[in-house]
């Protein structure tokens, strides 16, 4: 199999659009919860604080710049422990493909179509997204392409039709949230927001092909997607107000609710939807895409593409099974999250980072060997 | 019972168009990969059609984590 290589603006555009995922449905409400109307402000501090967390991921990506995050796992920690590591660096991408289904899944079922099964939406977007893995991540890129402009657009549309509801009496006081609180509002936006851009490893060094220009791309695409939420989260404080914010589970979707131009334009929030259905698909693509690669590089299959099926249709399954209700998804969420998947975006970056710098592996030096190597296997594929 | 025989269709579906091209390159691992993940993929999607109490992926974790999610709490007192 060929490999597939994308360009740094198709990559930035990607960074960009999966980093808002499923942080544009859940992260206002819960921020809002946590420390109130000064929401905006832990949004930007943590925005802030994201980008340094792109700085370990980049730098990680360049221990070896040719391997994927589980070969590298592999190359540096080891055969024995870097497999172990790398499966379970799987299994938590493959938790995320059952969570984001369930999410959309039960989005629809709550807002848009509520006598409709969860398992119908499942299906229907896992069918998409198998279809986009089938094809690859040359295609997969493109489409972004094409689904940006009109998610820019509608994003446009959307800040401009809700500002005539703003009320400033909203987020005052200012500074109201304890120290504590606001330590973590940062974190679970963090967590949101950033940790999961460790996904984007797989595809980060091996699969672009200017890796200079993809490293710029990599904090312009976590800066604007962050830039957009901010506008967001401070949008659904200053129309709907806190105590509004934190109670709605999607609370992005009642501030699309109430636009009212003119008592005439009225209930487009369906069409606002396309902008979240776009962001979620772009995050459950790579989080799936990590999957089947990662497994595939796992047992050392040349082909990934015949564990694409089979694996599709274990995630409509584990989105039934990994939330029984809402509740559940919730407090998952907000407490058991963050620690969880730092365990993979901090901790196991850094300690990649220490090991190869104490066994002295550095990317060039492998990278010089490994170029004919990998021309020749080009040409032979 | 449909929603049985619905899978086992699906599956036997999807070993009919895949199968044969994996034979030809002839991968005993990618067979057997393959073969044992769309086990797994079967049985987990029958047992929720027939309503069996499958255990939580989330729910080990959660246990695993719980102590860690306490300690923030406490410490950060938010």
């Amino acid at each position: 199999m060929e490999k597939q290589v994308i360009s740094a603006r198709q990559f930035t555009i990607i960074t960009l659009l999966s980093s808002m995922g499923t942080t544009i449905i859940i992260i206002p409400s819960s921020l809002a919860e946590i420390v109130k109307q000064d929401a905006w402000i832990a949004a930007i501090l943590g925005v802030a604080i994201s980008l340094l967390l792109i700085k370990l991921y980049i730098t990680v990506g360049n221990i070896i710049p040719s391997l994927s995050f589980v070969e590298v796992n592999e190359k540096v920690l080891g055969k024995f422990i870097g497999k172990t590591i790398s499966l379970a660096f799987i299994i938590f991408a493959y938790l995320s493909v059952g969570e984001l289904l369930y999410f959309i899944g039960k989005f629809m079922q709550t807002e848009v179509m509520p006598e409709t099964p969860t398992v119908a939406f499942s299906i229907l977007f896992m069918l998409i997204i198998m279809f986009a893995t089938y094809l690859g991540l040359e295609v997969f890129a493109r489409s972004a392409e094409i689904l940006f402009p009109v998610f820019l657009l509608l994003f446009v549309i959307f800040v401009i039709f809700i500002s005539p509801d703003i009320n400033i009496q909203n987020i005052q006081p200012l500074f109201e949230a304890t120290t504590g609180s606001f330590i973590y509002g940062i974190l679970l936006f963090i967590s949101a927001f950033a940790f999961p851009s460790v996904v984007l490893l797989m595809i980060f060094p091996s699969g672009i092909n200017v890796i200079k220009s993809a490293q710029k791309g990599f904090y312009i695409g976590t800066l604007f997607g962050g830039l957009i939420l901010i506008i967001l989260i401070t949008l659904s404080i200053l129309v709907l107000g806190a105590t509004n914010t934190s109670l709605r589970t999607f609370p992005s979707y009642a501030l699309a609710q109430k636009i009212s131009i003119g008592n005439f334009l009225q209930r487009i929030e369906i069409i606002m939807t396309f902008m979240w259905i776009t962001t979620i698909y772009i995050r459950l693509f790579i989080y799936f895409y990590a999957t089947v690669k990662g497994l595939g590089q796992l047992l050392n299959i040349k082909d990934h593409r015949p564990l694409i099926l089979p694996l599709g249709m274990i995630a409509v399954a584990l989105s039934l099974i990994v939330h029984p209700n809402i509740v559940h998804s919730d407090i998952f969420n907000k407490e058991i999250w963050l620690p969880y998947s730092s365990i993979f975006a901090v901790f196991l970056p850094l300690l990649l980072l220490l090991i190869a710098k104490i066994r002295k592996i550095s990317g060039k030096e492998v990278n010089i060997k490994k170029q004919p190597k990998t021309l020749l296997s080009e040409k032979d594929s | 019972m449909f929603i049985t025989l619905g899978i086992v269709t699906i599956s036997a579906l999807i070993i009919y168009f895949e199968m044969p091209q994996l034979m030809k390159t002839g991968e005993t691992k990618t067979i057997w990969t393959f073969s044992i993940l769309l086990f797994i993929g079967t049985a987990l999607s029958i047992m929720k059609g027939l309503n069996v109490t499958i255990p939580n992926p989330l729910d080990l974790i959660t246990i695993l984590f719980k102590p860690f999610a306490d300690l923030l709490k406490t410490v950060l007192k938010y």
